[in-house]
């Protein structure tokens, strides 16, 4: 198995587990992730489409990075999303709104807001890497195969 | 080579799953207090009302035969600045 390939599963795992758990959190605790969503500073009439839109977003975005036929669509959209909350988590830290929301998802809830935008700008460079892994594989098929056979 | 991408993305998605099991909030017999300096308040739902910031004091406190016991530690109590979801701040744009 050639060392690219390896290295984008390692990364399709690791963005696995960050939606998969925080979509698996919040359903657990769903009671207490609609008053999350109620707390943060955006209108309270979002907050019955946002509460299932979310979780199954991070669930399809999971399915998505899964199955290797789907995954450059799942690596642009965990980019995406990762993007956005990387946005909304700087908002945050620059005191735009009026107070600070409580930040959310199971033990990501205990860290700090400062720690969040770290967690997030590290996903994002990770799907950029998957993104780039995955079009450089997709793209010289052959030649990957290749090295692999002459390794 | 499939054997090897199988094993670690299902590897990935047993373990979110069972993190997310092992790590969810466990219901409490009874509600959660504070101290605010003279006295122990309830402190209402996390994530909700308030949170815990990392500190080496204690949050809340849970009662048990009448004796407050620390029960969220390593963390101060921190109000997220509304009692209740319905009275939220406007947003700004609302209010334009």
């Amino acid at each position: 198995m050639p060392k690219k390939q390896v290295a984008l599963e390692c990364i399709c795992a690791l963005l696995i587990l960050l939606f998969l758990y925080a979509s698996v959190s919040k359903f657990l605790d769903f009671k207490t992730f609609i008053g999350q969503i109620d707390n943060q500073p955006l209108p309270n009439s979002w907050t019955p489409f946002l509460v299932w839109a979310i979780p199954l977003l991070e669930i399809g975005i999971s399915a998505c990075l899964f199955f290797e036929y789907t995954r450059l669509i799942g690596l642009y959209a965990s980019l995406l999303i990762m993007i956005v909350f990387t946005i909304y988590t700087g908002i945050v830290l620059l005191h735009f709104f009026p107070y600070v929301p409580c930040s959310c998802g199971g033990v990501i809830q205990k860290l700090t807001w400062g720690q969040h935008l770290f967690l997030n700008t590290f996903y994002v460079s990770l799907s950029i890497l998957g993104i780039i892994l995955q079009r450089r594989i997709y793209l010289n098929p052959i030649q990957i195969t290749t090295k692999h056979s002459l390794v | 080579m499939k054997k090897i991408k199988w094993t670690i993305l299902t590897f990935a998605v047993l373990l979110s799953i069972g993190s997310a099991f092992a790590t969810r909030p466990k219901p409490l017999q009874s509600n959660l207090y504070y101290w605010n300096g003279s006295g122990y308040m309830p402190a209402g739902q996390f994530g909700v009302t308030y949170y815990c910031t990392s500190s080496t004091s204690t949050c809340t406190y849970v009662l048990s035969q009448g004796v407050y016991t620390p029960y969220q530690t390593a963390a101060s109590y921190t109000p997220i600045g509304v009692t209740t979801p319905t009275t939220k701040p406007t947003p700004k744009k609302e209010k334009q």
